[in-house]
């Protein structure tokens, strides 16, 4: 089973690419449901680090060094994120 | 406790304006003992806030050492020094100490300085305490007022040296700030330039001003000791000792977790235990704390200076932590192979239940 | 296949295994301190061995130091990101689920 116009590795790369990005469908579940707050951060810091991989999955397939530079910068929000999140929790909105 | 005291307690650092501090201590003690008849006597302490293990931390004993000895000659001099106008019959002799205290134990808090000044005082039955006014126990962070306020809670009396700042910090800058802000600068510039891919002019210059606005703006917050290129190597050369090690704990824990997780019972029993680890800066914490999230079913709740709160999974992997492997690596990377050789948790008996969560703050 | 590619391959498959047990146990383990425990582990390892598998491919480039550069941020940011908000959690006094609270949620 092999892609059309793709050899077998690109496949294979691709492949792991859309199984993370299904992974990332699913973890939606998790944001959705809850049922507290974190539960939610957790699942998109989750999602946010499939994205991360399959951007440079879609890299090494494609042969595009320059998605990497796409993925260093989300890979920074998506912690960034995180943090202020937690944060914003703590402090109930007290600091940010 | 009388109104004052000949006896006299000195906390030692490196600080700008310590030689004046020493002289106002010897001058009173000259001066108080030559009213009451009191013996005087000036102690310098140092507390030290790590355990000298290391070979490299032995190099800042040494530097201890020397402070001391200043102190010391500094001491001797004022004291002649006063004497040359009126030489008086009644010169009263003033003996000068100095002692390095706190080497057996944790110093984190202004309290725990206090604490041990305190007992040192007490030991010695000194009276009174002169704490130079530009005093930071334990590095950079700003320590002094609660220190005063802890040492001011005994029944010592607690005084800060009236001697003046001298002002010249910021506007030039000092051997520790610009090795702190070569440091941050290579860091941007290598990393800007890393990612830019390609040296060219453009490259070269953006990334000096870009890395010089960062260096500006964080050099003096990024780091809170003194960058020292021999002790950055070798922690950097342990660190990667250390790093194949924890990626094969990281791939057991994980075929540990995996098996949990997908076994169809999910045989968990998960706990929150709090943990005291024998660490001291932060640096080290944070490399422990995150080893400990990444390794055998146990994970960083919280941190509260070197009490770490841990939520296990399984049983054992609460084992797996009291036996305490990763603190041990960790201690070898930052205070040396000598520091790795110390009792697990478990034997230490720094291991217990946190079964409360604490009351949430309502607003 | 070159051998290479092989063994590029095999990570991004290991990856994606670890990924799924990810997100099982994201969905399945009963409160969020359990959950965290999910993607600080076996989300850091899924990420670090595709990434790693693409710092194999691209060998002596630009490209794989930067894609390492990624790897050693998620391998740091991953459990911190799990620490800050389970602290949160923590914070707020949210009760951790024991095994005495009975099976699944």
């Amino acid at each position: 089973m092999v892609l059309e116009g793709f050899s077998t590795f690109q496949t294979i790369l691709l492949g792991g690419a859309a199984a993370f990005a299904t992974f990332a469908i699913v973890l939606l579940y998790r944001v959705v449901r809850g049922p507290t707050m974190e539960d939610r951060v957790i699942a998109i810091n989750a999602i946010g680090t499939n994205t991360v991989v399959v951007l440079a999955l879609a890299a090494a397939a494609f042969g595009q060094p320059g998605y990497l530079d796409v993925a260093l910068v989300y890979a920074l929000l998506n912690f960034l994120a995180s943090i202020a999140i937690s944060k914003f929790i703590v402090e109930r909105g007290g600091v940010l | 406790m009388s109104e004052t005291s000949a006896r006299i307690l000195v906390p030692v650092g490196e600080s700008s304006t310590f030689r004046n501090t020493a002289a106002y201590a010897t001058r009173e003690a000259r001066r108080v003992a030559s009213e009451t008849g009191e013996e005087a006597t000036v102690h310098f302490v140092y507390p030290v806030r790590w355990q000298l293990v290391d070979e490299l931390e032995r190099s800042a004993s040494e530097e201890v050492a020397d402070i001391l000895d200043r102190a010391r000659v500094w001491a001797a001099e004022d004291l002649d020094y006063d004497d040359d106008g009126e030489i008086d019959d009644d010169g009263v002799p003033v003996s000068i100490e100095t002692a390095v205290v706190g080497e057996d134990r944790y110093l984190f808090s202004p309290s725990d300085f206090a604490d041990v000044l305190l007992e040192y005082a007490r030991d010695r039955d000194l009276g009174r305490i002169i704490v130079d006014p530009e005093y930071q126990p334990g590095g950079s962070a700003p320590m002094l007022q609660p220190l005063e306020l802890e040492l001011s809670r005994s029944d010592r009396i607690v005084e800060e040296a009236p001697v003046d700042r001298v002002v010249e910090r910021g506007r030039f800058p000092s051997r520790s700030n610009l090795s702190k802000a070569l440091v941050m600068f290579g860091a941007s510039f290598s990393f800007y330039l890393l990612l830019a891919g390609v040296l060219d002019t453009f490259n070269l210059l953006t990334g000096a001003v870009s890395a010089g606005i960062v260096t500006t703006v964080f050099s003096r917050i990024t780091f809170r000791e003194t960058p020292k290129a021999g002790r950055l190597l070798r922690r950097t050369g342990r660190f990667i000792l250390y790093v194949p090690y924890l990626l094969w704990e990281i791939l057991k824990a994980n075929i540990e977790v995996a098996y949990i997780i997908l076994h169809p019972s999910l045989p968990i029993d998960p706990k929150i235990q709090r943990y005291r680890a024998a660490i001291w800066d932060d640096l080290s914490v944070t490399t422990l704390a995150n080893s400990i999230t990444l390794t055998p079913g146990t994970l960083t709740v919280d941190v509260d200076r070197d009490s770490l709160v841990i939520h296990s999974l399984t049983g054992s992997a609460r084992d797996g932590l009291a036996d305490g492997p990763l603190e041990r690596a960790v201690r070898f990377i930052y205070y040396g192979r000598a520091a790795a050789r110390i009792p697990s948790p478990r034997e230490r008996g720094t291991v217990e239940d946190e079964s409360v969560p604490p009351t949430p703050e309502e607003p | 296949m070159t051998p290479l590619e092989y063994l590029v391959s095999g990570l991004v498959l290991a990856g994606v295994f670890f990924g799924f047990v990810a997100v099982v146990g994201i969905i399945r383990l009963p409160d969020l301190y359990t959950r965290a425990h999910a993607t600080s582990k076996s989300d850091t390892l899924g990420t670090v061995l595709s990434l790693g598998g693409v710092v194999l491919l691209f060998g002596a480039d630009v490209a794989a130091v930067k894609t390492a550069l990624l790897l050693l941020f998620m391998f740091i940011t991953n459990p911190t990101a799990a620490h800050a908000i389970t602290r949160a959690a923590y914070e707020q006094g949210i009760e951790p689920w024991t095994a005495d609270d009975g099976g699944g949620d």
